[in-house]
């Protein structure tokens, strides 16, 4: 018997795996490995935030929630949305769910149809293609170059766009370079849209809260309030209040298009935990001080990683605007072999031996759709981080 | 105007959580609605499950969970399956989902391929049919007559297969019925089942531990052994122990199934909530008294509802062996008029007009395939039953 739909055997498998399963296996054999692959913020979650949740429990709060979420929670979205953005959304146009991700994958699967094509600026994340894929539509990649930032221009969006676009899903600041849209450059491609108004629009905003230097990313609708009626802004509370094991993902979009996302979520997930859900009001209404605090720190830590790696021959790191991750590129290293004899043919090639050889874990640019680099997570200590930059220092400066 | 995927149109969104979200917002105005439409225990979560959230909280398990569920819960459910069901699962034979609705959404996403038969006994969980239409599948009901106890018969489960089936579902204690056969009775259907290779077979078993009378409960893959290697055997903390808000169901299947489920949730919402988790792991295996002693007070409140209804004029209601809900047979209303003026022509009349004139919130037979019927939850607290049972018999006493 046949069992797998075919709808999943269109999904890569992830690239990732090998390399994290091999740091794993090196870890347990107690090799002494520092991972930069991972996504999350080392940081804790605010202890106002855990202490709402355990208040939430000995409330009761244990029960179904309405599946767009608490009538608090989509309040307090809508509260940030207007503070932080200037975007005024009503609770109706408001879903909560189980990570960002699920605002992604309910958005797709509400509009894509068979054949529609999404058009996606990489480097990216990868689930944005393998989700496209599972809602059955294309994915069109197109490239953001390292010397504009890894940023999007807006001839090449306009090239990218034909009639069977669906989407433009944009991801600002982006996973894996970090880099961010000012008002201006996003401007440059809102007015591309506003010339075509059978796209829809995702805006990943998840990093918006991590940028650094004064800058500051900005949104699609406070660029262009007039692409309300087709944008789905996406935020959660992962990244700027170190939530992820929290599982709270939101959005704003127009209320035909929550009620669908509504619909669907209440035949796949129903609502998201209700305690979680306590604990994100918290994070949203509370004290934001955490947040600067962790900027900080993300901000001493990117300028240290990206002066060290372009202190390693055959390596150049570009500084990013915003998340915590740099994307260097590691181009100048291939067909070089390194101290331990292995052939550097590629990116994976690459961190294959840096992990083997250092006992550091970072992940190939093949797994953002953009060979040549390798992404580096800084959300982890100064002191780690330092011992792992000079472990691929020494890297570098071996290979011949 | 971009436009919606053609997948949702024939969905809709759940009717137990339509009519939860109509009393909330009459509740919400002022009126003394009593809901008996919602799927929800009243009690409090157990406190030992407490206890270990605050703990997961605070000592910082708040970070990204593994995919497929914590190696502690995956451990706590495969000592579970073993102890309830003397069913032996190993780790990568065990997925976590948030609820246990996405386990069954999972399953149907990574298997039906569009055209796919998915059989379901009706009257039935709406969502199964749903769900299954996301996935572009085909729901084929088998009917289960009261005369049978709402129990299906192997000679019309037999006639409902065809090469085209790639399900057939199972729910005992059944959601909206309560109706549970006996092990005898579940071996003549696992006899029809092993003479079709080709059908996968999902239990969802989340009523388990709700059975009156002495009833014994059995899942099919423990009665006909045959079955295993292509049984999704599904179940979850929601009812058992009172945590519907914490989302954590679960599934024990074969291997290579339960990696298309884990690539599934990995594409549509990653890891469950890291405090849900170790709530859910302390639940499993901490001490059951509270278990039973909520089964107890079910029992009773079965009784008392099942009495009260029968004595309102114009409605039959069966005695069911399980779950928290009666199935009433509301054939001696039709043709009549409400004390409001409302004619009553089918069950979604009667529950509406119950709602309205009398404030009992109820879900009508039509959403679970059989009319004219209603479903009555009895997970609330005892004196809100009696309240509403009165104000039933009441109603019908009215009807002209």
């Amino acid at each position: 018997m046949k069992l797998i739909a075919d709808r999943l055997d269109r999904i890569s498998p992830s690239l990732t795996i090998a390399m994290t399963s091999k740091a794993r296996a090196l870890k347990a054999s107690g090799k002494d490995v520092i991972g930069l692959a991972a996504g999350e913020p080392d940081f804790d979650t605010p202890q106002n935030v855990k202490d709402a949740a355990i208040a939430a429990i000995q409330r009761g709060e244990t029960r179904y929630t309405d599946v767009a979420g608490t009538p608090e929670l989509r309040k307090a979205v809508a509260a940030r949305f207007r503070q932080d953005h200037g975007i005024d959304y009503k609770p109706e146009e408001i879903l909560i769910a189980t990570g960002g991700k699920q605002v992604i994958f309910d958005a797709f699967l509400a509009t894509i149809q068979a054949g529609d094509e999404v058009i996606i600026p990489t480097p990216c994340w990868v689930s944005y293609p393998d989700i496209v894929q599972l809602a059955e539509g294309t994915p069109v990649f197109v490239r953001g170059d390292e010397n504009h930032g890894f940023k999007l221009r807006a001839e090449q969006l306009e090239a990218a766009i034909t009639p069977k676009t669906k989407w433009f899903l944009l991801n600002n600041p982006s996973n894996p370079t970090g880099a961010a849209y000012s008002a201006a450059e996003l401007k440059a491609l809102t007015d591309v849209l506003m010339r075509h108004p059978d796209i829809w629009i995702f805006t990943d905003d998840i990093y918006n809260k991590l940028a650094y230097d004064g800058f500051r990313p900005a949104t699609v609708l406070e660029v262009e309030p007039r692409l309300r009626d087709r944008t789905v802004t996406m935020n959660g509370c992962s990244k700027a209040y170190a939530m992820t094991g929290w599982r709270i993902g939101y959005a704003g979009a127009p209320a035909h298009l929550i009620k669908q996302m509504d619909k669907l979520q209440s035949q796949s997930t129903s609502n998201t935990s209700s305690i979680s859900q306590a604990a994100a009001v918290e994070a949203l209404n509370g004290p934001q001080e955490s947040i600067e605090v962790m900027k900080v720190a993300y901000k001493r830590r990117r300028d240290m990683v990206v002066e060290m790696l372009n202190a390693a021959p055959g390596l150049r790191c570009h500084k990013p605007e915003g998340a915590f991750y740099v994307f260097p590129s590691m181009q100048a290293c291939i067909g070089k072999t390194s101290k331990g004899g292995r052939k550097i043919s590629n990116d994976e090639a690459f961190c294959l031996a840096l992990l083997e050889e250092e006992g550091v874990a970072c992940v190939h640019g093949e797994a953002f759709m953009y060979p040549g680099y390798f992404r580096i997570s800084y959300a982890t200590s100064d002191e780690q981080l330092k011992d792992a930059c000079t472990r691929i220092q020494r890297f570098c400066q071996g290979l011949h | 105007m971009p436009d919606l995927a053609k997948r949702l149109q024939n969905v809709q969104i759940s009717p137990s959580a339509a009519m939860t979200a109509k009393a909330r917002e009459m509740r919400a105005r002022g009126i003394n609605v009593i809901s008996l439409a919602n799927g929800e225990p009243d009690f409090a979560t157990p406190r030992h499950a407490i206890d270990a959230a605050y703990q997961a909280a605070l000592s910082g398990d708040t970070k990204y969970p593994p995919q497929g569920g914590t190696p502690a819960l995956k451990a706590a459910i495969a000592r579970k399956f073993k102890r309830d069901n003397n069913l032996d699962y190993g780790p990568d034979e065990i997925i976590v989902g948030n609820g246990g609705k996405q386990v069954i959404f999972n399953a149907f996403m990574a298997t039906v391929d569009p055209g796919d038969e998915v059989v379901i006994p009706s009257p039935f969980w709406v969502s199964y049919a749903d769900m299954a239409k996301v996935a572009g599948g085909v729901p084929v009901t088998v009917s289960c007559p009261q005369n049978n106890g709402f129990k299906p018969r192997p000679e019309d489960l037999e006639a409902a297969i065809t090469p085209r089936t790639k399900w057939v579902m199972l729910n005992f204690p059944g959601n909206p019925t309560g109706a549970v056969p006996s092990r005898t009775e579940l071996a003549a259907l696992g006899e029809v089942l092993v003479r079709h290779p080709h059908v996968w077979i999902m239990s969802d078993d989340m009523y388990e531990h709700l059975l009156y009378d002495g009833h014994r409960f059995s899942t099919i893959a423990e009665v006909t052994p045959a079955l295993k290697a292509r049984t999704l055997t599904v179940n979850g903390c929601s009812k058992t122990y009172a945590m519907t808000g914490w989302r954590i169901g679960f599934g024990g299947g074969p291997a290579q199934l339960i990696r298309g489920l884990f690539n599934m949730q990995g594409q549509a919402t990653a890891g469950v909530s890291t405090v849900g988790q170790a709530a859910a792991a302390a639940a499993l295996d901490g001490p059951q008294g509270l278990v039973e002693e909520h089964r107890a007070i079910y029992e009773q409140r079965r009784d008392l509802v099942v009495q009260m209804l029968n004595a309102a004029p114009g409605i039959t209601c069966h005695r069911p062996e399980g779950a928290f809900y009666v199935f009433p047979n509301l054939a001696g209303c039709l043709g009549k008029t409400s004390k409001g003026g409302r004619k009553i022509e089918t069950d979604t009349d009667f529950v509406a007009a119950l709602l309205e004139e009398k404030h009992v919130a109820c879900v009508q037979g039509a959403a679970y395939g059989l009319s004219p019927h209603m479903r009555v939850s009895y997970a609330t607290d005892t004196a809100s039953i009696t309240e509403a049972c009165g104000r039933i018999q009441e109603f019908c006493h009215e009807l002209s």
